[in-house]
């Protein structure tokens, strides 16, 4: 390898066109570049190049744009000077179109024996290139076979390029230097926040940081940039048909917020500029703190949600609930961008453990937010359908009445009366806990409307809450080491 | 044509290693002081089922020690020896004196084509191996075109495309670039204002790990306790090995999003064809490849081999349980070494003379019967001999037989917490069998009888769990049922070579 090395340097001023540039990566000719990321794979780069227009029209290249540019996004703003065209070349070096700009030129044609690698070369006029290259040396015309000869070619031709580039013609009417501002939009970026919460369960407290984390799958650096985020999806595919978005099912305590964080927003937007400049390499995932609070109360609580009036044959573990809030006065004071929240406990030795996350929507500030992170091992609830049995409501409805006239009569009243079929469904709900302390659990029994909007509870262990026509609630309390039963008698209408 | 992309990702890397010295402000973190790995379990996978250790679908939470010296002002601290495993978006980094300005993880690989893209324009080494006895020849040459196809260079000659006219060519390069990293880098970025030594600590989850108990019921010549010894199996597929490390695991259901996993960044290939043919448009960002699980060769019978550990050894490391949240926390008392794609194995729990009935259960709907099957029984509590929390895992059950042990069924056991009944399904029966037949059937009722047959030389426990549409109402005639679980139960002992019956009637109500 150190021999190919002396090599490389020995013969390196044998090649008059070869650039000596220094080793580190090339030079970009991006200038001042300010990026504005949104959520959905889109962002807003707008690149300030200082420029020298000669007057006239030119044809001025911007290399190094995105690699993933939505080209018909693409505005120029420059003193002096006006756009008489722009475009985006695909229009990219490959051989296939070395060769057919190549038709009618001259190139030279090396042929190498292929017992003894012996080369000889011949000029050659290139007649045409379909589906093959046909040739002409000297007074014979020839196919060329790709395996037989290779073609070197005295000039590449002008406007292939290595790499996507856009190129503008411009209009210049005052010659000189000045910066070009050129902004585009471009897919390939991304970014969510990601949570870090620290839950202290006997301070009943946490501490959250909040970072932001950008992609870039742009196939391009961008240097020394500006970076701007904008906490929301602008609506690019939005063609009125995704307008509808079923919500996963809430999680009671969740409740969006009505107070105003504190920070930057743009229209309905809330924006997260990064402080100082940074590279955005390709391929990158960075992080960027933009929140952190400490000592915010938070409180665990136990959620179990029994969807309709089923049996269970097993006992299910209640869900672990991290409920805290985001308000100024007793929260964490900020608005949250989506993303997802990870949750830490400190274990017996301190050290702190992951227990579970979850992720949110973009959360207003001064929500109520209450997050599943996982499933309690010793605290469980079995509903049980104990029986279900048809009963006489004693009540009769009223469903019509009408009159009825007869000419020379007194008008008849008629009315029929429809005894109410009820079901009455004895739910029973063993709720245990294995933990040294008591627990409260939080039951729901949803389920209930299904259509007839009629159900009503005639008797309950411990008394209820109707949160809607389709749910009800009851905080049950279970003492250490212990179990509490909840009876619950529903009388519906199916 | 391989070739060439063969060697010219084997000139990189060679040329690789010859790299210039790393940055001012750079510093490297190559091995962690002390690492913790706290391991859990599958979030898909249901916890009585086994882990596939093909493909372990759980992950860790890795919490390293590092000692680095930073220097004054400001700083990028690279992290390697991490779990390959990581995801970027999880890792916290703390105790440094100004905190973290930014995280950053570069999978801009280095890949024969990254190589090429990055040299474009510059000056490369073309060695161009001639057909026949033509020898070996080296040529100065600069890259003219992308890397989507085919290798377009400037030679003293004029323009040509590699690799053609029957000569094989390799590109050597002067040097890698310097911001192209072999495998995806965590680093942050940091500042401080005096040069001091700091220790810090990084977080992070890994995917690629999982751990299930393992469960190796002995029952006892008097049929009715057994010995339970429970194993917790921890395994790895990650390619970084945690010596010495704390080790922990935890049981409990832990809430998951959707994370892509296994999303390992790969440089993409060069391929450098000569051909003149119109090439297709340049290749879609890499799909998320998932990378290949460690080819695991494990016996089928590796249950067994634990049950011949727990009787063959008093295990001399138990973990201890803590509570931990919501979860349990399984710690392993003394340091071990968390190997690269490997598993190991730490007794749990040890329990003797754990009470044990052993009985037949058959499922009945209405009136009809599914198959029977083997059971054991029990309840975690502390008058039956257990009373700890038991983490869900495969169970193996043993019988005396004369001196040896055979293997009498196996089947699982779902997380159980204190006090909660423990039932085991083993094998289906082929010596007990249940059948129903319809006996009379008028207007709303049906009247349905029952038969459970023994065919055993021993009397055996028969219970049948009898499950109805809600609104039907049922009479056993002649006999008891039970209620447990929302579910009827009829426990009978049916006599050696012998039959039970029951009589019962459905009515359904209008």
């Amino acid at each position: 390898m150190r021999k190919v090395l002396a090599l490389a340097a020995a013969t390196l001023p044998a090649l008059a066109n070869a650039q000596t540039a220094p080793a580190s990566a090339p030079p970009s000719a991006q200038g001042d570049v300010s990026l504005t990321i949104y959520n959905n794979d889109l962002a807003l780069v707008q690149d300030v190049r200082q420029m020298n227009l000669p007057t006239g029209r030119t044809r001025q290249e911007f290399p190094d744009v995105s690699a993933t540019i939505r080209p018909e996004t693409v505005t120029l703003n420059a003193s002096g000077t006006g756009i008489v065209e722009q475009n985006f070349d695909y229009d990219l070096l490959t051989p296939e179109k070395l060769m057919d700009k190549a038709v009618g030129q001259t190139v030279t044609v090396v042929r190498t024996n292929p017992a003894t690698g012996a080369e000889t070369r011949e000029a050659a006029t290139i007649l045409a290139n379909n589906g093959g290259t046909v040739v002409r040396i000297g007074d014979r015309i020839e196919v060329l076979n790709q395996y037989g000869a290779r073609v070197i070619f005295p000039s590449l031709p002008a406007g292939l390029r290595a790499r996507p580039t856009l190129s503008v013609t411009l209009d210049t009417t005052t010659p000189g230097s000045r910066p070009v501002s050129l902004s585009y939009l471009s897919r390939g970026f991304g970014w969510k926040a990601d949570y870090v919460a620290l839950f202290d369960e006997a301070a009943g407290k946490i501490d959250v940081q909040g970072w932001i984390t950008l992609n870039n799958n742009s196939g391009t650096t961008f240097g020394q940039a500006k970076v701007l985020l904008v906490a929301g999806a602008v609506g690019q595919e939005n063609n009125g048909y995704q307008n509808y978005r079923p919500q996963r099912p809430m999680m009671p305590g969740n409740r969006p917020g009505t107070q105003s964080a504190n920070r930057e927003s743009l229209g309905d937007f809330y924006v997260y500029p990064i402080a100082g400049r940074t590279t955005v390499a390709n391929a990158q995932q960075k992080q960027v703190s933009f929140l952190d609070v400490a000592g915010a109360p938070a409180t665990k609580a136990y959620h179990f949600r029994n969807g309709w009036l089923q049996n269970q044959t097993e006992p299910q573990s209640a869900d672990t609930v991290l409920r805290f809030s985001t308000s100024r006065e007793a929260g964490l004071g900020d608005a949250l961008p989506a993303g997802t929240v990870r949750v830490y406990m400190r274990d017996a030795r301190g050290q702190p453990q992951f227990i579970g996350e979850n992720g949110i929507g973009h959360t207003p500030m001064g929500s109520s937010l209450a997050l599943k992170t996982g499933e309690a091992f010793d605290v469980k609830v079995q509903p049980m359908l104990d029986k279900r049995e048809r009963i006489d409501s004693g009540e009769w409805e009223r469903s019509s009445r009408y009159r009825v006239t007869r000419p020379g009569q007194t008008a008849q009243e008629v009315i029929i009366d429809r005894e109410l079929v009820f079901w009455r469904t004895t739910m029973t709900y063993k709720v245990t806990n294995a933990k040294a302390t008591p627990v409260t659990v939080e039951v729901v029994q949803g389920g209930l409307d299904n259509w007839w909007h009629d159900t009503r509870v005639p008797s309950e262990t411990i008394k209820g809450e109707q949160r809607s026509a389709d749910e009800r609630v009851w905080q049950v309390p279970v003492p250490a080491n212990g179990e509490t039963t909840l009876t619950v008698q529903f009388d519906s209408r199916y | 044509m391989s070739s060439l992309v063969r060697r010219a990702l084997l000139s990189a890397l060679l040329l690789c290693a010859s790299a210039p010295a790393l940055g001012q402000g750079l510093i490297t973190s190559a091995a962690p002081d002390s690492v913790s790995v706290s391991v859990y379990r599958a979030p898909d996978r249901d916890s009585d089922t086994a882990m596939d250790l093909d493909w372990l679908e759980g992950y860790a939470l890795v919490t390293e020690k590092r000692t680095v010296e930073i220097p004054a002002g400001k700083a990028t601290i690279r992290f390697e020896g991490v779990a390959a495993g990581l995801f970027p978006e999880s890792a916290i980094v703390t105790g440094l004196p100004e905190g973290v300005r930014e995280k950053n993880l570069d999978a801009d690989l280095l890949s024969p084509r990254s190589l090429y893209a990055r040299m474009f324009g510059r000056p490369v080494t073309l060695r161009r191996t001639l057909p026949g006895t033509g020898g070996v020849r080296e040529e100065r040459a600069v890259i003219r075109s992308g890397p989507d196809g085919a290798a377009i260079l400037q030679t003293s000659a004029g323009f040509e495309v590699a690799s053609c006219g029957g000569l094989d060519d390799e590109i050597l390069y002067a040097e890698a670039p310097k911001n192209l990293s072999a495998q995806p880098t965590l680093s942050i970025e940091t500042e401080s204002a005096t040069s001091q030594k700091v220790t810090l600590s990084l977080s992070y989850l890994a995917w690629g790990f999982d751990w299930q108990t393992n469960y190796v019921i002995r029952m006892n010549p008097d049929g009715r306790t057994a010995d339970l010894a429970a194993w917790v199996t921890l395994a790895s597929s990650d390619s970084t090995s945690f010596a010495d490390a704390e080790t922990a695991v935890i049981a409990g259901e832990v809430n998951r999003e959707d994370t892509e996993r296994g999303a390992v960044p790969s440089g993409e290939e060069l391929e450098l064809r000569c051909q003149l043919s119109s090439l297709p448009p340049p290749p879609p960002p890499p799909p998320m490849v998932m990378a290949p699980a460690p080819a695991m060769m494990m016996e089928s019978a590796d249950i067994v081999v634990t049950a011949q550990r727990a009787k063959a050894m008093a295990a001399p490391v138990t973990v201890v349980q803590e509570g931990l949240g919501d979860l349990k926390l399984y710690r392993v008392p003394v340091p071990v070494t968390v190997a690269a794609n490997a598993q190991k194995q730490v007794a749990l729990a040890q329990k003797n003379g754990v009470k044990m009935q052993a009985l037949y259960r058959a499922e009945v709907w209405e009136d009809s019967v599914g198959e029977v099957r083997q059971m054991l029984r029990t309840r975690n509590r502390k008058e039956e001999g257990l009373g700890l929390p038991l983490p869900g895992g495969p169970v193996a059950v043993f019988e005396p037989m004369g001196n040896a042990m055979l293997l009498a069924g196996e089947g699982g056991l779902a997380d159980r917490a204190v006090g909660e009944d423990v039932e085991i399904l083993l094998s289906r029966a082929t010596q007990v069998t249940a059948r129903i037949e319809e006996l009379e059937s008028k207007d709303r009722t049906r009247t349905l009888r029952l038969t459970a047959t023994n065919a055993r030389p021993v009397p055996v426990s028969f219970e049948a769990r009898i499950a109805r549409n809600a609104e039907t109402q049922i009479k056993a005639l002649g006999a008891k049922l039970t209620r447990k679980d929302g579910r009827d139960i009829w426990a009978v002992t049916i006599p050696a070579n012998g039959t039970a019956n029951l009589t019962y009637r459905l009515t359904e109500q209008d």
